[in-house]
């Protein structure tokens, strides 16, 4: 049993656009899944049926098997945590410390409880110091931080993260990718994002669905995506940095294998080196 | 106006002895002066409580170390709303008096009564004590702490929500608007330069104003969304942790509500008379 899984989705926008057209969507225990697609592909559309947020127009969203109604909506936003592009649609209490306890405290926790869970949030996401701090005082990087610890706090099984890079700077979006990787390999947290930086996804994903026109029109890891420049040039996206620049090293008879991630280009390129040398 | 805003919460950021104070406290005896002061009947009587809760207020005031023209601009702010009701008394008669004696006549039968002016005196000194009191209280307690001493003083939770939500968006309203007169002076737009004609400049701030509605609604549509995801319901209540009041904070209530309620007692009993 996955613990999401759509089923020929589909949703109309009520001046008639078609925002998801029969998607098919699978996200595994554990998983790290990223979701790439141009501006329109339907990607946030479709985060937002995950929860329940939008009710399909025809298909259907299983959450741990079970199909969303009204009498699962809270357990199934307990499990299934969004957060959203902008953390100013996000951050809604005066404070911070009030922010990151609102869901904790909707789900009928004691207060000591309740106090608990934010500190712990707030300590994963580097925040701890602020807590009593004012949101429209906070930078975007530290709003994103502070969005992302109101959904941590309600201790989700899947945290959906809508372009979580979008507006930090670059050490903000470094910490954000350490961030999420560690969710995913220290808390079992299973992990869905979408971007347009595809140089971020091979940092955090192991699983990519390429979106466009509302619907999935390829799914796959890295090379089953990355190797496909008809497929990238359909959906108006680009090669990631690391396989762009090895792509071009083969095209000047530099022998190296091929890599997605920092880590993996640094050991493809020493044993190219050192073999070379 | 928006800026004013900013201005505002800059003096709560300033430290002093009445700054650090709990929330709680200011919010107690700001009330019990305005209570005191709306408490006293209509007589020459008020003139006396009025200065006694003035001078309490002026060395508040001093203690809290704002300056006095953050008082007299934010005092200056509020006039007009209550000066209005003020003025307007002088020409009326009123419950409170059996017989008017007119001292002035004016066209259509219009006439000023010397005892009018008094209770239109009165009424001036009550709106500035209670209207003082306030602008001390907002101008040395942040926004969020005044929500939080007011619920844990027991102020209802939905209101607490709701006022939460207020004073949030209040400020990304604020920037937004700051955004938005950024994009028109970038673009050399003035809506008080006579150099374009008045007719395009209506229309643009037009767009502009209906720009800021669209937005304010699209951004309530987001949040209601965030809300959801977060198990908003009709249950759903602001978290207010439990803070018990420092001995300082429980010295200076007692003290200033000995001080609030001292005032009418004295003046009542002919202890103390000012003017």
């Amino acid at each position: 049993m996955h613990l999401i899984e759509t089923r020929d989705l589909t949703y109309v926008y009520p001046g008639g656009v078609t925002g998801l057209d029969g998607v098919n969507f699978i996200a595994p225990r554990n998983a790290r899944i990223a979701v790439i697609g141009a501006n329109g592909a339907g990607k946030s559309t479709l985060f937002k049926h995950f929860n329940g947020i939008m009710k399909p127009t025809s298909g259907q969203v299983l959450v741990h098997g079970e199909p969303i109604t009204r009498a699962n909506i809270r357990e199934v936003r307990k499990m299934v945590g969004v957060v959203f592009q902008n953390a100013d649609d996000q951050i809604f209490s005066p404070t911070v410390e009030q922010d990151v306890a609102f869901g904790p405290t909707n789900l009928g926790l004691d207060e000591e409880t309740v106090q608990h869970r934010v500190q712990e949030a707030l300590r994963m996401v580097g925040m701890e110091d602020r807590a009593t701090r004012v949101p429209h005082h906070l930078s975007g990087g530290e709003k994103k931080r502070v969005a992302i610890a109101g959904i941590i706090a309600m201790e989700p099984q899947v945290l959906v993260l809508d372009e979580p890079t979008a507006g930090l700077d670059p050490q903000g979006v470094s910490d954000l990718v350490g961030f999420i990787n560690s969710l995913s390999r220290t808390y079992g947290m299973t992990v869905i994002f979408s971007t347009h930086d595809v140089s971020l996804v091979p940092e955090i994903a192991e699983y990519v669905y390429v979106m466009g026109g509302g619907k999935i029109v390829a799914r796959g890891n890295m090379s089953d995506i990355f190797e496909k420049d008809e497929l990238l040039t359909s959906v108006r996206l680009d090669l990631p940095c690391i396989p762009k620049l090895i792509r071009s090293l083969w095209e000047h008879g530099i022998e190296i294998d091929m890599a997605y991630t920092q880590k993996d280009a640094e050991s493809a390129f020493l044993r190219a080196f050192r073999g070379s040398g | 106006m928006i800026e004013d805003l900013f201005l505002i919460e800059k003096q709560t950021y300033r430290d002093s002895f009445i700054h650090r104070l709990d929330a709680r406290v200011k919010i107690i005896i700001s009330f019990a002066a305005i209570i005191a002061m709306v408490a006293v009947p209509y007589s020459t009587t008020v003139y006396s409580v009025g200065s006694l809760l003035i001078i309490f207020f002026l060395v508040l005031w001093v203690f809290s170390r704002l300056p006095p023209s953050v008082y007299i601009w934010r005092l200056v702010m509020v006039l007009p709303f209550g000066i209005f009701i003020i003025v307007a008394q002088i020409f009326f008669t009123n419950p409170h008096y059996a017989v008017f004696h007119p001292i002035v006549t004016l066209p259509l039968n219009i006439h000023i009564y010397a005892e009018s002016i008094e209770f239109a005196t009165i009424l001036l000194v009550k709106f500035l004590v209670c209207i003082s009191f306030i602008i001390l209280l907002s101008s040395t307690t942040k926004m969020q702490d005044l929500l939080e001493g007011a619920g844990r003083l027991g102020f209802p939770p939905e209101f607490s929500l709701i006022m939460g939500l207020m004073i949030r968006y209040l400020f990304v309203f604020a920037y937004m608007y700051r955004k938005v007169t950024e994009a028109l002076e970038t673009r050399c737009f003035n809506p008080l330069s006579r150099e374009i004609p008045w007719k395009y400049r209506i229309r643009m701030l037009g767009y502009t104003i209906g720009t800021m509605f669209v937005r304010a609604y699209e951004q309530g549509e987001r949040t209601y969304y965030a809300m959801l995801c977060r198990g908003y319901d009709r249950d759903s209540r602001l978290f207010i942790r439990k803070k018990p009041l420092v001995p300082g904070d429980w010295c200076f209530l007692v003290c200033g509500m000995v001080v609030v309620v001292a005032a009418p007692i004295l003046v009542w009993f002919d202890i103390i008379r000012l003017i």
